[in-house]
């Protein structure tokens, strides 16, 4: 048997259902999703030749897996929307070289820490603007009026 | 197929990040950070002041940060930390007397907890799910590095 592979940097949905770490592929970390707790494991075409992959985070429902990509010599940030198929390469100014990132549970803020003039800093982004919430089921609402027929 | 991924890529723009002027200001004015944790409307970070690295929070909304008492100690060195949604629970991995450890902090008590790893491992970072109620582990052991899930009641 070959020796079993590392596994880095996890990352949990909100809800548990999804777990986001880094496993070596060909000697590349790369991101690998699988659903708990079955362990099944989801193909992510879309990030196929943007390794090595840094920093999963997940939304709430998973729907959203925020990353670090490696394109040729740049270190980008990018979104995948698995509702959607759709990969969000995100615009973030330029002279960072970003360290690491974290994806607000609900898709609307980003974090990432990155380095400019020498000096590591973290930095906040907006999303609402192209990613839809993606939210935790509604509470129940409590105090519901009484069915008809029943005392109040 | 380059051709094929930049198309990929660029027709996926759109509107884009919007920086939040006001808060990555106050942020830069206060020297180096790492390790952000966003959820909710908090912001976990590792920031170094005079020297010396700590965990801090930022209630985003507010813009401003949160004190953080019984968290922070003069014999531990913050490595990775993580916040839940609510801002009430904070994983923290961090070395202390030689040792690195994993820790849950609970801001309603103002009181850290030891988490074991079993079996015995080093932890290395540390995620907490935004309900607050497991933790994702990062362990060496025995020359491996795996993936602990703990659940935290």
């Amino acid at each position: 048997m070959g020796r079993q592979a590392d596994r880095q940097d996890p990352a949990l949905s909100g809800n548990g259902q999804w777990l986001a770490s880094l496993v070596e592929r060909e000697g590349t970390p790369a991101v690998l999703l699988q659903e708990q707790p079955s362990g099944r494991r989801i193909p992510l075409p879309q990030l196929r030749g943007l390794t090595p992959h840094r920093s999963p985070s997940l939304s709430w429902n998973g729907r959203y897996l925020a990353l670090l990509v490696q394109q040729g010599p740049r270190r980008l940030a990018v979104v995948e929307d698995r509702a959607r198929g759709r990969l969000h390469r995100l615009q973030l100014p330029a002279g960072l070289e970003l360290e690491r990132l974290s994806l607000a549970p609900d898709g609307r803020r980003l974090a990432v820490a990155a380095v400019a003039q020498g000096r590591s800093q973290v930095r906040l982004f907006d999303l609402s603007g192209f990613l839809e919430p993606d939210l935790p089921p509604a509470w129940a609402v409590r105090g519901a009026p009484a069915v008809s027929g029943e005392a109040p | 197929m380059a051709a094929g991924l930049a198309a990929l890529l660029s027709g996926c723009l759109g509107p884009g990040p919007m920086p939040m002027q006001g808060l990555n200001r106050s942020l830069a004015e206060q020297g180096s950070q790492g390790e952000p944790s966003l959820s909710g409307r908090w912001l976990a970070l590792i920031a170094n002041r005079q020297g010396r690295d700590r965990v801090e929070l930022v209630d985003v909304e507010r813009q401003r940060p949160v004190p953080l008492p019984g968290l922070n100690r003069p014999d531990a060195l913050p490595l990775s930390v993580s916040v839940s949604a609510d801002g009430s629970r904070l994983a923290v991995v961090r070395q202390r007397e030689g040792r690195t450890e994993l820790v849950l902090h609970r801001r309603t008590v103002m009181s850290s907890e030891p988490i074991r790893m079993e079996p015995e491992g080093v932890p290395r970072r540390a995620t907490l799910r935004a309900d607050g109620r497991e933790i994702a582990v990062e362990v060496s052991r025995g020359g491996l590095v795996q993936v602990d899930l703990i659940a935290v009641p």
